[in-house]
């Protein structure tokens, strides 16, 4: 399924299980936007980083 | 010439000297931006009386007497921030923000507010509840974002120092665009006192937009609370990275960049060293992630469906589409930033800059913000984001500095260092002005040229 295909549910979809109201041109924006970011988004979930360790809390000042 | 031409530090010492009248140059600051700034819509508003009270009240400090302008971003205690929007989604009130502390306490008067990007969502400031920002350099062509102000009034000389704020390169992207010096500093280093996402933030700082290294190393002092100390960079070991970000760039950068980084080598007698730097692409997402959820601070959904109608069309659609970002992608990115830190330490440990092209093309236009690239045509804030996020995901700070002209509009080189290495990037810029013989950050935009009239 293309992602502007996926958007056209997922979109108004989770706006309707927020209760946020948006009209035509909200959802063309955000159609455009889920196509852009969405691909990205993807791939940060699917990536395997389990190896990674986290850092808890970090300083963000310093180095790790 | 008019003082105010001269560089930030010149200004400050001519005054501390006694040989420049603040409320002199207050009211040349005021003419010059009465006189040049309807061309680029730098500064948004002025407040002559508060300006005065500044100056009457300034301290004995590095910057007395010494005009500047703050980006929209940050509240003063006669002017809530607007954050360049009509709706900035999150309470603004006046008050006393860290850097309007900071320069009032260096004896700095402030002269003006400056425009930005809306919401400080872009990279070219084309967007905003004033009007587009212009550059000076063309004002055909976007000044950069979210900065877009502080960038533009520095180019065009009305002042010599701005302060902006940087989430995602909204410090160093307009300092490249407009050909100027501009730091964003290590994270919780430069004042964020007052910033209205200062308690959930791990990506925003402020940070100077200035001419030089040398009066951003000035800027910087005053907003880091203690003097940055100048050293001379000898021997830099400067990395450089093959990936997207160095090598899908306009050719005209790319030389420009390329020819800069053995310039700085040959100046400091360094070496440069090619590193290895993968997963920058979910870095740059991991990036986007974070500072969007940190803008959602205090949003509800009720909020979303009254927001003023004032806010662009683009932002108003955005910031819903903000709220259907997965939580399990932050935790994600979360992760990936600890990846990133910790490959970053280890470069760290064999290089002390990585260097790469600041944007990957000049200013675009401003009625259209694409650019040209060898993998095709981009929006200019996709491109853009993948030179800027690493700095703001990691904490690590970076600096652009201008580097060359293409088609008459600035080429900007960013350094990037290790954690507190602010005082290190500061010293290679200085190297990398002189190798050029100054030539770039003593270049005037068209309108910086233009003849004063009665100023």
């Amino acid at each position: 399924m293309e992602a502007s295909d996926r958007a056209d549910e997922f979109i108004p979809s989770g706006l309707a299980s927020l209760g946020i109201e948006a009209d035509e041109v909200d959802m063309a924006v955000m159609k455009a936007a889920h196509q852009m970011f969405w691909p990205g988004i993807l791939g940060l979930i699917s990536a395997d980083l389990g190896d990674v360790a986290p850092e808890h809390d970090p300083d963000l000042s310093k180095a790790p | 010439m008019s003082a105010l031409d001269l560089s930030l530090r010149e200004q400050a010492a001519a005054i501390a000297a006694g040989d420049a009248d603040p409320a002199e140059l207050l009211d040349a600051a005021l003419a010059r931006i009465e006189e040049r700034n309807p061309a680029i819509n730098a500064v948004v508003e002025t407040f002559p009386e508060r300006s005065r009270e500044m100056l009457a009240a300034a301290p004995e400090g590095p910057l007395r007497g010494v005009p500047v302008v703050i980006k929209d971003e940050w509240p003063l205690p006669w002017r809530a921030q607007r954050f360049g929007a009509a709706d900035m989604l999150a309470p603004a009130e006046p008050g006393e923000s860290g850097p309007y502390r900071a320069l009032r306490d260096a004896g700095a008067v402030i002269v003006g507010v400056a425009n930005m990007h809306e919401l400080g969502a872009g990279s070219t400031g084309n967007v905003s509840v004033y009007g587009p920002a212009r550059n000076p350099w063309n004002t055909e062509r976007c000044p950069g974002g979210s900065s877009s102000g502080p960038a533009a009034a520095v180019a065009a000389r009305l002042v010599a120092g701005a302060v902006g704020a940087d989430g995602l390169g909204s410090v160093r992207f307009p300092a490249g665009y407009c050909g100027l010096t501009g730091l964003k500093p290590t994270f919780g280093r430069s004042t964020l006192a007052g910033h209205h996402a200062a308690p959930v933030t791990e990506t925003i700082v402020s940070g100077p937009l200035c001419a030089d290294a040398a009066d951003c190393r000035l800027l910087a002092s005053v907003l880091f609370g203690e003097e940055l100390a100048a050293g001379d960079a000898a021997g830099l070991r400067i990395g450089v990275v093959r990936s997207p970000v160095s090598e899908d760039v306009a050719p005209e950068v790319r030389e420009a960049c390329e020819t800069a980084i053995e310039a700085l080598r040959a100046e400091t007698g360094g070496e440069v060293r090619e590193i290895e730097l993968p997963d920058l692409e979910p870095a740059t997402m991991a990036g986007i992630l974070i500072i969007n959820a940190e803008m959602m601070n205090g949003v509800t959904p009720a909020k979303l469906n009254d927001i003023d109608p004032g806010l662009s069309a683009i932002n108003k659609g955005f910031v819903k589409y903000r709220m259907l970002m997965p939580a399990a992608a932050i935790v994600q990115a979360k992760r990936i930033r600890a990846l990133m830190r910790r490959r970053l330490a280890a470069i760290f440990e064999r290089v002390d800059v990585i260097a790469w092209p600041t944007l990957p093309a000049v200013a675009p236009p401003l009625e259209a913000p694409l650019v040209e690239l060898p993998s095709g045509t981009h929006t200019a804030d996709q491109a853009n984001v993948r030179g800027g996020a690493l700095a703001n995901l990691t904490g690590i700070p970076g600096i652009n500095v201008p580097v060359g002209l293409s088609e008459g509009l600035p080429v900007g080189l960013q350094l990037q260092g290790a954690w507190g290495g602010d005082e290190l990037l500061l010293d290679a810029a200085e190297a990398l002005e002189r190798a050029n013989g100054r030539r770039w950050v003593e270049a005037l935009s068209p309108l910086a040229q233009a003849e004063p009239t009665g100023v």
